[in-house]
């Protein structure tokens, strides 16, 4: 645990010490800060599903960039042969970079709250589909960073794995249309694994053990492939 | 007593290449070995598959009995490691980075700042403890790594390339800093350069297209010794009956005659003390000891004749 926690605090450093947390951040906000804006002034309407549904595309093209130099420049410059030689296990190194990265993804999520408190102050907005929705951001992002990160333990290039990642994620969300046009079962096994589908019941207020459990299998896997990836030598 | 570190017919293919070959050796405590080979002929691949970072196709590793693959962080705990063109985090302070990696080798508290102090002193960092890595020279970036090596005082260091990249100035000061270290730690040392390895191990062992052509004492540490000697006596007088009548000596040879009353001989003889036998004779005798000075073996000439085999299958194909 001492280790996980060294890596953990060594990796959030390096994220927050560096432009690309903070340019990321200020990006989120900027574009969530229109759309709730114009949304707001245009419906006069007191929930943020637009938002959650605008929040995930967004973590769709944010996280590709958050991961791409995790392993991919700790492989380039070499220090990932010096971690793996210092009696580190590969399992605390992907937990650390993992959590590193959500850090970043909870600030973006802490701080686009503001949106619904100032539907607090204005309005009557229903709060259930409210947290409903940031978990469903929360386990969407988590799943996108886990898959992320044995991207960027593939390959030396940050671009490759940035563009792998970003195709991937692109893939899966879009997924669901393809599954509309094939027929039975192949139709329920492409949806089945669709990000959006099983995205859709959080931002609209309805938690389903089903979803939650596609959600931490994702996390869970991408993590086991990190893990895997690492070890292969 | 049981070797540091034992390689046992190590193997390392990837795809159709086989980057290691059939590599065995022992390294035993208190020695520098040096693997010496030019590039490409799997050195770094052989460190690695010490240190775990790579599992060998076939073969297996231990140090201080622990494999290195089975018990990897067990075998981790008694190895520092310096990879080549030392990979450092430029962003971090030296005594952030050094207080990282002590904590990821497992110390904590005051046995990691006392840790780090003690590196900062023995390898004169202490007056660029707070310089980030990024604006540190080579050579203090070098020895920054080494650093890090040292902090849990592993009894056994691997060092990649030491001098690569560094000037002559800093070539001559990581050359004492390893003769140094010898003193407490069993070293693994590799170059591609033949005059370093000379200079610096005890024993070399010499790699090529991935395979051990063989295994070589120098100086001082092998059971066979060669000493020069300069003595007064001419070899006519019965400096040479004298010298082969010492028990330990199995081969006299006269290299040549200094001036009118000096000569020069060359002994091979077996033991430790040889060097004491041969000049307590010489003076019993009469004869009086210009000089004596150990032989170091000629490296260049040493890999010549193991790699001259290589050379009829290079023509023929």
């Amino acid at each position: 645990m001492r280790i996980l926690l060294t890596l953990l605090g060594k990796e959030t450093r390096a994220l927050f010490s560096s432009s690309i947390a903070y340019v990321v951040i200020a990006v989120f906000l900027l574009l969530m800060g229109y759309t709730f804006t114009a949304f707001l002034f245009l419906n006069r309407a007191a929930t943020l599903v637009h938002i959650f549904f605008q929040a995930a595309v967004l973590f769709l093209l944010i996280v590709p960039v958050l991961t791409m130099r995790q392993f991919a420049e700790e492989r380039k410059t070499g220090t990932l042969e010096l971690l793996l030689t210092a009696s580190v296990r590969e399992i605390n190194l992907v937990l650390a970079k993992f959590l590193a990265c959500m850090a970043v993804n909870a600030v973006m999520l802490v701080l686009s709250l503001t949106y619904a408190l100032v539907l607090q102050a204005y309005g009557e907005p229903d709060w259930g589909p409210i947290y409903s929705g940031y978990l469903g951001l929360a386990l969407f992002t988590a799943s996108l960073v886990a898959l992320g990160l044995p991207i960027s333990a593939l390959t030396t290039n940050q671009i490759v794995a940035a563009t792998v990642a970003l195709g991937l994620f692109l893939g899966l969300w879009m997924i669901d249309a393809l599954g509309s046009l094939l027929p039975y079962p192949f139709d329920n096994i492409v949806m089945s694994v669709s990000l959006l589908v099983h995205f859709t019941p959080f931002a609209t207020g309805a938690i389903y053990v089903s979803d939650v459990g596609f959600f931490v299998s994702f996390i869970l896997l991408g993590l086991f492939l990190g893990v895997r990836t690492l070890a292969r030598r | 007593m049981l070797p540091v570190l034992i390689a046992d017919r190590l193997s390392k293919r990837y795809g159709p290449r086989l980057a290691v070959d059939d590599v065995s050796f022992a390294v035993e405590a208190g020695e520098i070995i040096g693997l010496l080979g030019p590039n490409g002929s799997g050195k770094t691949t052989v460190l690695r598959l010490l240190t775990g970072y790579l599992h060998p196709s076939s073969g297996t590793a231990h140090i201080a009995g622990f494999d290195v693959v089975e018990a990897g962080l067990a075998a981790r705990r008694y190895v520092g490691y310096v990879p080549e063109d030392v990979p450092l985090y430029s962003h971090m302070r030296v005594d952030e980075f050094l207080t990282f990696m002590g904590r990821l080798k497992g110390l904590s508290g005051r046995p990691l700042r006392d840790g780090v102090a003690s590196v900062c002193q023995r390898l004169h960092l202490s007056q660029v403890r707070s310089t980030a890595i990024g604006n540190l020279s080579r050579g203090y970036r070098q020895r920054v790594a080494i650093a890090q090596a040292l902090l849990n005082n592993p009894p056994l260091l691997l060092l990649d390339e030491p001098t690569n990249g560094l000037d002559p100035h800093q070539i001559i000061e990581m050359r004492d800093l390893i003769r140094a270290l010898a003193a407490t730690h069993t070293i693994l040392v590799t170059s591609h350069i033949l005059s370093e390895i000379e200079r610096i191990a005890h024993r070399v062992a010499i790699l090529l297209d991935g395979r051990l052509r063989g295994v070589q004492a120098l100086g001082g540490h092998e059971a066979v010794q060669r000493l020069r000697l300069t003595v007064r006596g001419l070899p006519q007088t019965g400096v040479q009956a004298c010298l082969h009548a010492v028990p330990e000596v199995t081969d006299v040879v006269v290299v040549g005659v200094a001036d009118g009353e000096c000569a020069e001989y060359l002994v091979q003889g077996h033991g430790l003390h040889v060097a004491e036998s041969l000049v307590t004779a010489l003076v019993a005798h009469g004869f009086g000891v210009r000089e004596i000075r150990p032989e170091r073996a000629n490296l260049e000439t040493l890999f010549l004749q193991l790699t001259r085999t290589e050379a009829p299958a290079c023509a023929s194909s």
